[in-house]
């Protein structure tokens, strides 16, 4: 053997280098597939993934290094075979949606390789016949196509990760479209407006929107009134018992909500504010204010102190200082941090579920749940309801993500 | 709900199916009056037709069953893997041939099939005032199975008076609330004065800006911690509210004495580190995904992989919940009608898997935070260098991530640890187990709410708590610790 040049040992076809990280990530994708199969209790196909796993698991090994013939002459003949495999499970019955993505993760990884093996530059590569010529014009296409590879790579797993989150949204959209009850069946076979008008012409949901409503508009703004004068103070003054203070703060915030789930109870029981929108109001913008506390002094930290300083010069007191100079500055923070605990009061389950025993003083949470019991589940309704509660939500939550995150990781992590 | 379900079914099934034999016999036993209870003795022909009874109610004479309450439900089932409740176990104590009926999981009443009466003490009766009661025995699908018109419901009443003069006296808490309040004024102000001699005379007004957020957290979080410590030495329940007596260690040894204790609590660790553990690990790779330069669409899919975050948890839980139906989407993609909240392991793995899905968002925007903030320099330099890409991460990404990845997997342990709507919704702890055992899906926090709010044992779920608090804080000292030992090592 010649000794090899510094471009031919340094040559990987970009082809080769994706390939080696996606066997292993296909090899994956076919084992969940066997688990599914597993479940499915189809025993043919679930042979069939189980020999895919191996396959490929064997692929990866013998992947060509660019110096043994031998290499792709034994990875051809197995990318081949999954090739087959691939095709007999497309054609084998009839296929469901689930079963044509089964096999795309055979089809494409398999005839990707054998492609890749036998034709251009990373094909004469593989055989082992790589030159300083073939490494030279390679590692020149390397640069353009590995980017493109990878992007590639990027987007089919990001496609995946998406499908997984999107598909309750995608279910609860046809559940609240479909008559009856039906919970399984063909996404988008048919379509009614019957839920939205059971939901929107009953009682009930008005009656819970506007308890839910009460109380996290209620909480918003005793939250505030407690949370920007301290979060203010912590921010600006340097007085006795700082630093405790904060570090109160932040231990509450750690806190086992269920310590306190039945002492909260029992107080809210003897004063009588079972039941009523006060009492939620109360355990709300408490149970809220460390981190609406931290974000704000976040949120403050970042307004110059300088103009403070200059307003004080010109003789504005303390409290106009914070009235004409630091409220306005900060109105957006303040508005983040109101969107803030208006959404954990509009989504809150379990104390909603135990200070309220009555229809009457329900909130959306626990009156959306209160349609799915053991027995007579209104699937349809509920998921209508679903919807017209949460788009709103959703909605507010995507517009202000950035600065709802900013305030949270502030209040959370750097605290 | 229950009863409304049943109502639907008899109102759909339109017949009314009818089983011989006279109605069951009702009698009011006036010598077992008490608080807010009338007793009832109900004398049957056994029959194979009845699954059950429902006890109904009002306070007018009724002769059709939709002019009435449903009270209870009691029914008639094989007794054979149950526990007949202890006594005080249950809100209506029910008793079959003279001894205390089984409970099924939901802890109603069941009667043997074999037996021909049962007695129960209705409880929540208004004292003073006449009460109707009748008894329709029901089917197999919770219809009557005897004419729901023309009913002969049996008059009942309870004279005893209020034991307790009047309801809860609220005079313990308002003088708790009250001290806590003062103690905080007074600490404030010593503090206060502090400054004033020290000669900080900028801070002025801090403590007046601070005061009502500490008020209001030393009243309605210090003070419940602490009166909720109180009550795990107490008997407190639901019948005894205001009056509780304190108890010593009783509750802790009940605690300690629970068949369930050692399996809820491993599955509890189980559970939260298993999520912890997936969350980061999804979450890192979301966020290097999202994080490659030159990404098209990066918004597109951020903001797809938010909506975990976005929706409220509880839509989406439920969502799940319908989608893992046996007759629900899962099952009608693969093909199949697997239950996957019947068997203890694949429920336990399916609420694991649910709560992942949930979870991953927030720490993908937290480790993406990161991410961006990590200078490009030091990429680019090792770039050049040729260093790989999974050394870069190796020895440049992760290393750099530490200082986030630690706070926020502690915090989101603690979540997890402490999340409550996942498996309420889910499953509510079923599998099943035994009669007051924390089922195959219970958390310790899911069981406490359970042994507080279904079982009406407040002293218990006290002391449950205060379980649960101690071995919490042990995790997150021995968890610190271990890391800042690691940081000091490294």
């Amino acid at each position: 053997m010649t000794t090899r040049t510094l471009a031919e040992r340094w040559y990987v076809p970009a082809e080769i280098r994706v390939l080696r990280g996606w066997i292993p990530f296909a090899a994956l994708v076919n084992l969940v597939v066997a688990g599914g199969e597993e479940l499915r209790g189809e025993g043919a196909s679930l042979r069939i993934g189980v020999a895919a796993v191996v396959l490929f698991a064997l692929l990866r090994l013998c992947l060509p290094d660019g110096a043994a013939a031998w290499r792709r002459q034994v990875a051809r003949p197995i990318a081949l075979v999954i090739l087959i495999l691939g095709v007999y499970s497309l054609v084998e019955g009839q296929p469901t949606s689930y079963e044509l993505w089964a096999s795309t993760w055979l089809l494409v990884p398999s005839a990707l390789t054998l492609y890749w093996l036998s034709a251009g530059l990373s094909g004469t590569w593989s055989a082992g016949n790589g030159d300083s010529r073939v490494a030279e014009l390679g590692l020149a296409r390397n640069r353009l196509v590995a980017p493109r590879l990878e992007k590639f790579a990027l987007h089919t797993f990001l496609i995946h990760a998406t499908g997984l989150v999107v598909a309750p949204v995608v279910w609860i959209l046809d559940v609240a479209v479909s008559p009856g009850n039906i919970l399984g069946g063909d996404i988008g076979d048919a379509f009614t407006l019957e839920h939205f008008r059971t939901v929107l012409g009953g009682e009930d949901f008005w009656l819970w929107t506007r308890n839910s409503v009460v109380v996290a508009v209620g909480t918003t703004i005793v939250g505030l009134l407690l949370a920007i004068p301290a979060g203010y103070a912590f921010s600006r003054y340097n007085f006795s018992g700082r630093k405790g203070a904060m570090f109160v703060f932040m231990l509450i915030q750690m806190f086992p909500g269920i310590v306190i789930l039945v002492p909260y109870f029992m107080v809210m029981k003897t004063l009588g504010l079972l039941n009523t929108s006060i009492g939620l109001i109360i355990a709300y913008s408490v149970t809220a204010l460390p981190l609406c506390v931290w974000m704000l002094k976040g949120f403050f930290d970042a307004v110059p102190r300088t103009l403070e300083e200059a307003a004080v010069l010109d003789g504005c007191t303390q409290i106009e200082v914070f009235f004409r100079i630091v409220l306005p500055l900060s109105l957006p923070a303040v508005a983040i941090t109101a969107l803030f605990s208006f959404l954990t009061a509009w989504n809150e389950f379990l104390l909603a579920l135990v200070f309220n025993t009555s229809n009457d003083a329900y909130t959306l949470p626990v009156g959306l749940s209160s349609m799915i019991p053991a027995t007579g589940q209104q699937w349809g309704d509920f998921a209508a309801a679903s919807l017209v509660v949460s788009i709103p939500v959703v909605v507010l939550f995507v517009l202000f993500q950035k600065a709802l995150i900013q305030g949270l990781s502030a209040g959370s992590v750097k605290g | 709900m229950g009863a409304a379900g049943l109502l639907a079914c008899a109102a759909l099934s339109g017949v009314q199916a009818q089983i011989p034999g006279p109605r069951p016999q009702v009698t009011v036993d006036e010598s077992a009056q008490a608080y807010r209870r009338i007793h009832i003795d109900v004398e049957y022909a056994p029959n194979e037709a009845i699954a059950g009874f429902e006890v109904r109610y009002s306070d007018t004479a009724f002769a059709s069953i939709d002019d009435a309450e449903l009270h209870s439900v009691i029914r008639v089932a094989e007794t054979g893997n149950l526990a007949r409740a202890p006594e005080g176990g249950a809100f209506d104590e029910c008793w079959s041939n003279g001894l205390p009926v089984y409970r099924d999981g939901a802890g109603n009443p069941v009667v043997a099939p074999g037996a021909s009466n049962w007695s129960c003490s209705l409880s929540g009766m208004i004292p003073g005032v006449e009460q109707w009661i009748t008894v329709v025995p029901i089917g197999a699908d919770g219809a009557p199975l005897l004419d729901t018109e023309g009913l002969e419901p049996v008059p009942g009443r309870t004279d005893v008076p209020d034991e307790r003069t009047p309801p809860p006296d609220t005079r313990p808490v308002t003088y708790a609330l009250g001290s806590v309040i003062l103690s905080a004024i007074a600490l404030l102000s010593f503090l206060y004065w502090q400054d004033i001699r020290r000669g900080r005379s900028r801070s002025r007004l801090a403590h007046l800006y601070v005061a009502p957020a500490l008020i209001a957290l030393a009243t309605l979080t210090f003070y419940p911690i602490l009166y909720g410590m109180w009550l795990a030495f107490t008997n407190a329940d639901q019948t005894r509210l205001g009056d509780e007596a304190w108890v010593g260690l009783a509750n802790f040894l009940t605690v300690f004495a629970s068949p369930g204790l050692w399996r809820v609590t491993l599955f509890t660790f189980v559970w939260a580190i298993s999520n912890v553990v997936a969350h980061v690990l999804l979450g890192l790779v979301l966020a290097l995904a999202l994080n490659t330069s030159g990404l098209r669409g990066r918004t597109v899919y951020r903001t797809v992989l938010l909506l975990p975050w976005a929706i409220p948890g509880y839509i989406s839980i439920l969502a799940w919940n319908g989608m893992l139906q046996p007759d629900g989407l899962i099952n009608a993609v693969l093909d199949t009608g697997i239950d996957f909240f019947a068997g203890v392991t694949s429920a336990r793995v399916t609420v694991i898997l649910v709560n992942i899905w949930l979870g991953v968002p927030f720490m993908m925007m937290m480790l993406s935070g990161a991410l961006q903030a990590l200078s490009t320099d030091m990429f680019e330099a090792a770039e050049v260098d040729g260093v790989s890409r999974w050394d870069q991460f190796r020895f440049l990404t992760f290393p750099n991530l530490k200082g986030t990845l630690v706070p926020v997997s502690l915090l989101s342990f603690i979540w997890t640890f402490n999340s409550f709507n996942t498996i309420y919704l889910l499953t509510r702890g079923n599998p099943y187990v035994a009669f007051g055992d924390p089922g195959a899906t219970d958390t310790l926090i899911t069981y406490v709410f359970a042994v507080a709010f279904e079982y009406g044992r407040y002293g218990v779920a006290a002391a449950w708590s205060v379980f649960v608090f101690l071995m919490l804080v042990g995790f997150s000292w021995v968890y610190l610790q271990r890391t800042r030992a690691t940081e000091a090592a490294a």
